[in-house]
């Protein structure tokens, strides 16, 4: 079962992929795939946030900022990864990255977790509201991000997006 | 309390007019918008989202689906009023998304 959950800033997506993963793996194994490289203050602050808001639920924290496809974890676990958003500038700006080949290993990296795992809950971005007058790298981001939530969607067993902490699903429906 | 939100310019005041049965005039005194720019300045949103949850209906603007901002006043700013939509949603007895003008209701019952 894949679940994309997608949303804006401070949407509260976060919580409910958690949620998400916890009511619908039962007692699988949990894991967390977290893509953000922390750079800075901000971003370590983040960070233990996110760490914060998981303690207590039992989840093994997996760092992993580029090439999904070679993570292999045990299988029938229950996987949150988080998030496409980060994952896109990986692959596409970090020196480790696939640049131009950015979509097809997030897509392959995905379907690779997805046959690991019995539950996979994925939390992307919703950065494609704000404007459409956007240059270079910029552009090239946001189309990459645009074409891989689509992907990702049309393979998912379900999709919703998150506002004000309310999700609205567009595929499928909620994990009992 | 009603939470009405939606991006700008969507028809969020009509929308909270059509709901309250109310003029743009009994509109000020029953409800507040643009509180998505209360949110940055706020030491305690749990508290703000308190104070406006008093009003017949809080509005507010959807700032938080466009590019990441490169500066971090801007990210905080907007991370903080996605998390006052968040509080104030949970305050309401219904929440109600604008497209186009046409108000949806995603939570809760109107009144």
């Amino acid at each position: 079962m894949m679940t994309l959950v997608i949303g804006g800033a401070g949407s509260g997506k976060s919580e409910y992929a958690e949620r998400l993963l916890v009511s619908g793996g039962a007692d699988a194994p949990r894991y967390y795939i977290a893509t953000m490289q922390p750079f800075d203050e901000e971003g370590r602050a983040r960070v233990v946030k996110h760490r914060a808001a998981r303690a207590g639920r039992d989840f093994t924290t997996v760092e992993r900022y580029t090439d999904l496809a070679s993570l292999s974890l045990p299988h029938g676990g229950a996987a949150l990864l988080e998030c496409v958003g980060n994952l896109c500038a990986n692959e596409l700006f970090s020196p480790q990255g696939s640049g131009d080949g950015a979509e097809q290993a997030i897509v392959r990296g995905v379907e690779a977790l997805r046959r690991q795992c019995k539950t996979l809950v994925i939390v992307s971005n919703e950065v494609l509201s704000g404007g459409a007058d956007y240059l270079g790298e910029t552009e090239r981001y946001l189309r990459l991000l645009g074409r891989v939530n689509r992907a990702l969607a049309a393979s998912a067993d379900n999709v919703c997006e998150v506002v004000c902490g309310v999700p609205i699903y567009y595929k499928g429906g909620a994990l009992r | 309390m009603i939470f009405i939100f939606g991006p700008l310019c969507s028809g969020k005041r009509a929308a909270a007019m059509e709901l309250l049965h109310c003029t743009a005039r009994e509109l000020s005194a029953r409800a507040v918008w643009d509180v998505q720019e209360l949110a940055a300045q706020a030491g305690d949103l749990e508290r703000l989202a308190d104070e406006l949850a008093q009003r017949d209906a809080v509005i507010a603007t959807e700032i938080g689906c466009g590019v990441v901002p490169v500066d971090a006043r801007e990210r905080a700013a907007r991370e903080a009023a996605g998390r006052l939509n968040c509080l104030l949603a949970q305050r309401a007895q219904a929440v109600v998304r604008v497209f186009c003008g046409i108000p949806v209701l995603i939570r809760g019952e109107l009144p």
